[in-house]
């Protein structure tokens, strides 16, 4: 067995080795398709490039302490760009907020066989360049009828070509010590009789990026994701339908948490989610809150990261809330933001926002959007907007989707820093001063969403698990169930009074126009004056009417 | 538009749902004698509980039947082109489901629109564990059945209020009555070959690199071995194992107007040693690749109305759509007064006693017979999914349409009960009617090799400068999207018929000179009625038929396999017609010329060995 392990991450690397074949291959088609279509195509392409994505993935559920299933796939996915037009005005050109979709993430072989592949290249760029050709025409005689966009930056900045070949480093097989653990973290989550569904699921995919331009951009880059969760669902006896959880990403199986921490973690969630059956519903309140450091990064990344987007503030669609802000103050003073995809780790955590390049080709780079509350710049693709000429490496997408500018791993550094117990002390201050009967703790939380747009209310969510009374009396923390936070951008930012000392991470993914993308969001516990929650909306659907098959009486 | 961030974690089930070979642990644990069954216990065990949820009586109906389903399967599929592998998965799963219907046999909460609508939070995680944990597999029934009864008894309550105020014109029962069923089955779990048919799909896929104008090209096979057990609060029990394996080739050219052509091969068999050998898959192959070059280079057929030849396997499939589709008859379901439902009743609906083919040709289906002239039929079935054993039936009596394939749902007055025909999962809590083998039988033949010279005789009586001959049609189909909105235009408001694949010309020297382009003209159930002549050879179509439209190949949610066998048949009259539709322009660029050099070796994929297969005794189709 052992020796079979060896010999399979043997072989890898001399997968790896000849794997510019399909580079060669890539290229090839790709300087065919350029010269014969610049020389007979009305109207030319100005730019091409193709970007084979192959995903190596691995994953395994399990619950009740049982495998529910496995699976095992690689596949290959071809993104062509192609440019007709000029740089100032292309087919990328989005009208009235929209832009046009010319990939659809084509399946190509695995094998490197050249006709197999050139084949099915060119049939995209054929398919990409009729597409292409129409949405000009549309864009122009749009352009013809109706008033002139408040943003006249180009269509596609220019940038040095980038060559880089380092696949990623092979990943390692979810066997059957995987599925073995697996089932004992289930059994260990399903022990608590208020857990009606329950799961853990771990997957692994290697993920590897092929880039071929016009320009001489040659890529070949990658990296590996780990995710690991656990997921506890009940019902309380009003219906309500909570959810606990705990989830570990990571670059590499190896760098999970020991097993028995993981054991531990899924008991916790076992108890958090009987914990939440029993708690409290929540009551409406407007009053001073702490959100955890997870709390916080994805507070940051809701209501600030997607609206300094760059694509946003040439959208007329978008409501733009910072576009003109560059150089003015958009947070409390002592707050910084750094967006930086290079950094692979944070206090031990692999982000999931590294990459060395973006899906542009453009280097990735550390980029400081906001310095001591001020705000400097965009997340950047290659589409210009007025004052930012160019790529700051943040042009992402998921196969079959069309770059836009998206996040990577965003960093919320502070100035005004006080231990978390300080802060906690600071928080039962502040309820006193409002005098108010408590203040909340916001502690785990699964991710949020956000309207960018102008029609529709400008708000964010995020969507807390955990969330405690923290009482001015002294009384023990209680936890409550229930709570949806609402909130409106600017209003919020300007409540922050203090934060922690202890950044924590929040790994995720993250969606949009482009898909999904792997980001990270990290902040210290902050401090907020005033947040306002309301009763989340819920079911009115009884728990079981049966008891559990496993319980004594119902088992056989 | 909304951007959200998500924690791994609680990312839709749905998109962990692929596996993997079975790992050692549920591949050995696949031999079990009935007693022994863990999940067939747990099942039985389970479902005894339903008597616990009517006693406490939470609903104005109580359940009057309950049904547990498993589908536990294994399949592996291979994708290649151009002698490169495209993908390559395994998976395995276990999907249960509970059907329960409140009420009564009379009345109850199946057949309206919202009969399967539940508007709670699920809890049951759709899939059963692989490892046999009897409690596990418990809890997963439990909260399935909760869900069900929680659905019924909702369902129920709208289903009075749409018919309050509403009168009915035939009070139809809702569920039929049927004997229990038994029948446990031994579970036989072959290992598929997958580097012998890795290398296979790679190997045939080369073979499409001979011919330039095939511009691009596929190979699938596939192979799934499932178990479907049955469990009924009325005492049936079945487990019965489900093997299909298929063999797909596909072949797209394009002619000098830029309009695409295509040719395409369907094999299946139910198990992969019963495929076709690779002697004939390497001529069927290379025959699809005569077939896309010389349709790249066809002229457009042009509007045609005259004798129009079928013969295999285009009679049979004609057939499976006129007769086959309009013979699986549903009931319309019960919806709010003046809002629609999604239900289109069948072209013979109201053809019952009356004539709709030839006095000579009579229709039986025959799920109880195993072979036809050697060919393993691959309708055979011995209970259909409402355990309901089929029986030979008659369907068409001297061109006299007498029945219709039906389940325990009634549909008609006078056909109360099923006839063994529920093939499929259905709307609204029932199931679908399909057929099993479909016998299209002449009384009055002509020899198959006077078929054409027939063809160019009637030809020649109506002064027609040619006849067309048609050899293949596109069914079950494999089209794009694009082009199944081109037949349903061509229909011309009639139910559409698939177009041909291989349609010729025919002239009266004989010779044959084929026609792409083609598409059928309201050619109906009507049309059945012109037919002129049909061969004496009797020719065996199987197929994987599903609940999409056109059987289209990977869009049903369900599948089945069925046979149809048929004559080659000659019609005094049927129209076709070209496209109206423009097409795109041909590429500018011109294809990439084939080299044939193989893959780069050094990037040979990490793979497991395997056992090969010897492949001896291959039928061919």
């Amino acid at each position: 067995m052992r020796r079979l392990l060896l010999t399979f991450v043997l072989t890898l690397p001399l997968a790896a080795a000849s794997a510019p074949s399909l580079l060669d291959i890539l290229s090839d088609e790709l300087q065919r398709n350029f010269t014969i279509l610049k020389q007979n195509g009305d109207p030319p392409p100005y730019y091409m490039d193709y970007t084979v994505t192959d995903e190596e993935s691995q994953s395994l559920s399990a619950s009740f302490g049982t495998i529910d299933s496995h699976s095992k796939d690689r596949l290959r996915y071809l993104d062509v760009t192609l440019r007709v037009g000029t740089p100032q005005l292309d087919n990328y050109h989005s009208v009235n907020g929209q832009k046009g979709r010319f990939t659809r993430g084509e399946v190509v072989p695995l094998d490197d066989v050249p006709d197999a592949i050139r084949r099915r290249v060119w049939l995209d760029t054929d398919r990409t360049y009729k597409l292409a050709a129409r949405r000009l025409i549309e864009i122009k005689s749009n352009q013809e009828v109706k008033v002139k966009d408040a943003d006249s930056s180009a269509d596609f900045s220019s940038e040095p070509p980038a060559t880089y070949q380092e696949p990623p480093p092979p990943i390692g097989s979810i066997d059957e010590q995987w599925s073995e653990r697996a089932r004992k973290w289930s059994a260990a989550v399903a022990d608590f009789p208020d857990v009606l569904y329950s799961s853990v699921s771990l997957s692994a995919q290697r993920l590897s990026k092929y880039m071929v331009s016009t320009e001489g951009t040659r890529l070949l880059h990658g990296r590996n994701f780990v995710s690991l969760s656990i997921v506890a669902r009940g019902k309380a006896t009003d219906g309500m339908d909570l959810v606990a959880m705990q989830d570990y990403q990571a670059a590499d199986l190896a760098h999970l948490p020991p097993p028995a921490e993981v054991e531990a973690a899924a008991k916790r969630v076992g108890h958090d989610l009987a914990d939440l059956v029993q708690a409290p519903a929540v009551e409406p309140f407007v009053g001073p809150a702490i959100l955890s450091g997870r709390a916080a990064a994805v507070f940051f990344h809701e209501i600030f990261g997607h609206r300094i987007e760059g694509h946003r503030q040439k959208d007329e669609a978008e409501g733009q809330t910072f576009t003109k802000a560059v150089g003015t103050s958009v947070l409390p003073s002592f707050l910084s933001v750094v967006f930086d995809p290079t950094r692979r780790t944070l206090d031990g955590i692999d982000l999931n926002g590294y990459y060395t390049y973006d899906d542009e080709g453009v280097k990735a780079r550390p980029v400081t959007v906001v310095e001591n509350g001020v705000l400097k710049t965009f997340l950047m693709s290659r589409s210009p907007i007025d004052g930012v000429d160019h790529s700051n490496g943040h042009g992402r997408r998921q196969p079959g989707l069309e770059v836009v500018s998206r996040q990577s791993n965003l960093i919320v550094e502070s100035k005004k820093q006080v231990t978390e117990q300080a802060l906690r002390d600071m928080l039962i201050a502040e309820v006193k001063r409002q005098n108010k009967p408590y203040g909340l703790y916001f502690d785990e939380i699964t991710g949020g969403y956000t309207t960018t747009q102008r029609r529709g209310l400008q708000a964010f969510t995020v969507i807390p698990l955990m969330v405690y009374r923290v009482f001015a009396d002294g009384r023990p923390d209680e936890l409550v169930r229930g709570v949806d936070i609402v909130g409106t951008p600017l209003s919020s930012f300007a409540k922050i009074l203090a934060t922690s000392d202890k950044p924590q991470v929040f790994n995720g993914y993250c969606g949009a126009e482009s898909g999904q993308v792997p980001v990270s969001a990290s902040s210290p516990a902050i401090l907020v004056s005033e947040i306002e929650i309301q009763k989340k909306q819920h079911s009115q659907d009884r728990p079981p009417l049966l008891g559990r098959p496993i319980d004594p009486g119902a088992t056989k | 538009m909304k951007y959200w961030l998500l924690a791994i974690g609680l990312w839709p089930l749905a998109a962990t749902t692929y596996g993997q070979t079975p790992s050692a642990r549920t591949a050995s644990s696949q031999q079990p004698t009935a007693t022994s069954d863990t999940l067939l216990r747990a099942m039985k065990d389970e479902i005894a509980r339903v008597q616990e949820l009517i006693r406490l009586r939470v609903g104005l109906d109580p359940p009057y039947y309950t049904e547990y389903r498993v589908e536990d399967t294994v399949s592996h599929s291979i994708t290649a082109s151009l002698g490169a592998l495209v993908d390559e998965s395994d998976e395995a799963f276990r999907v249960p489901s509970v059907a329960m219907r409140v009420g009564t046999a009379s009345f109850d909460s199946s057949d309206h629109v919202y009969s399967t609508a539940y508007a709670g939070n699920r809890y049951d995680p759709g899939r059963l564990p692989l490892d046999n944990d009897y409690l596990a597999f418990r809890q997963v029934f439990w909260l399935a059945t909760d869900r069900a009864y929680k659905t019924a008894e909702d369902a129920i309550a709208r289903k009075r209020s749409s018919l309050k105020n509403m009168t009915q014109p035939d009070v139809l029962p809702d569920y039929s009555s049927a004997p229990p069923a038994h029948l446990i089955l031994p579970i036989e779990r072959k290992p598929f070959a997958s580097d012998t048919w890795k290398k296979e799909a790679i190997r045939l896929s080369g073979l499409l690199d001979a011919y330039p104008k095939v511009l691009s090209s596929g190979v699938e096979i596939h192979s799934s071995q499932s178990t479907n057990y049955i469990v009924t609060s009325e005492g049936t029990e079945l487990r019965t194992p489900e093997d299909v394996a298929y063999l797909r080739v596909s072949g797209h050219g394009m002619a000098p107007d830029g309009t695409q052509v295509r040719d395409a091969l369907v094999f299946q068999a139910f198990s992969p040693d019963g495929l076709p050998s690779e002697e004939v898959l390497t001529r069927e192959i290379k025959a699809l690749g005569e077939h896309v070059t010389t349709l790249s280079q066809a002229a457009v057929g042009e509007a045609y109305d005259g004798p129009v030849l079928f013969e295999a396997p285009a009679a049979a499939q004609l057939f499976v759509q006129l007769l086959g589709d309009n013979l699986k008859v549903t009931r319309k379901p019960v919806s709010d007064p003046g809002r629609a439902s999604r239900y289109s009743p069948s072209e013979l609906e109201n053809k019952i006693g009356s004539r709709i083919l030839p006095e000579w040709m009579d229709v039986t289906d025959d799920p109880t017979q195993t072979q036809f002239q050697g060919h393993t039929l691959l309708g055979h079935y011995v209970y259909d999914m409402e355990g309901v054993a089929p029986q030979p039936l008659t369907l068409v009596e001297k061109g006299v349409l007498k029945s219709f394939l039906l389940t325990r749902t009634p549909v008609f007055k006078n056909y109360p009960g099923s006839n063994g025909h529920a093939r499929m999962t259905g709307a609204y809590g029932t199931r679908s009617p399909g057929f099993g083998n479909l016998f299209i039988r002449a009384s009055q033949t002509t020899p198959a090799v006077d078929m054409k010279k027939k063809l160019i005789d009637m030809c020649r009586d109506r002064n027609k400068p040619y006849g067309i001959l048609i050899r293949k049609l596109d069914f079950p189909s494999t089209a794009s999207i694009d082009e199944l909105g081109q037949v349903s235009q061509a229909a011309g408001g009639s139910h559409p018929v698939v177009p041909p694949l291989l349609a010729y010309k025919v002239y009266p020297d004989g010779r044959e000179e084929m026609v792409r382009g083609l598409f059928f003209h309201e050619v109906t159930t009507k049309s059945l009625k012109d037919i002129e002549a049909a061969s004496d050879e009797n020719y065996v179509f199987d197929l994987i038929d599903s609940n999409a439209p056109f059987a289209l190949v990977g869009a049903g949610s369900f599948t089945t396999t069925s046979a149809v066998i048929a004559p080659a048949v000659l019609f005094e009259e049927l129209e076709l017609e070209p496209a109206k539709e423009e097409t795109l322009q041909p590429p500018i660029v011109p294809p990439p010329a084939l080299t044939g050099q193989p893959a780069n070796t050094a990037a040979a994929r990490p793979s497991i060995d395997k056992p090969s297969r010897g492949r001896q005794g291959a039928v061919s189709n």
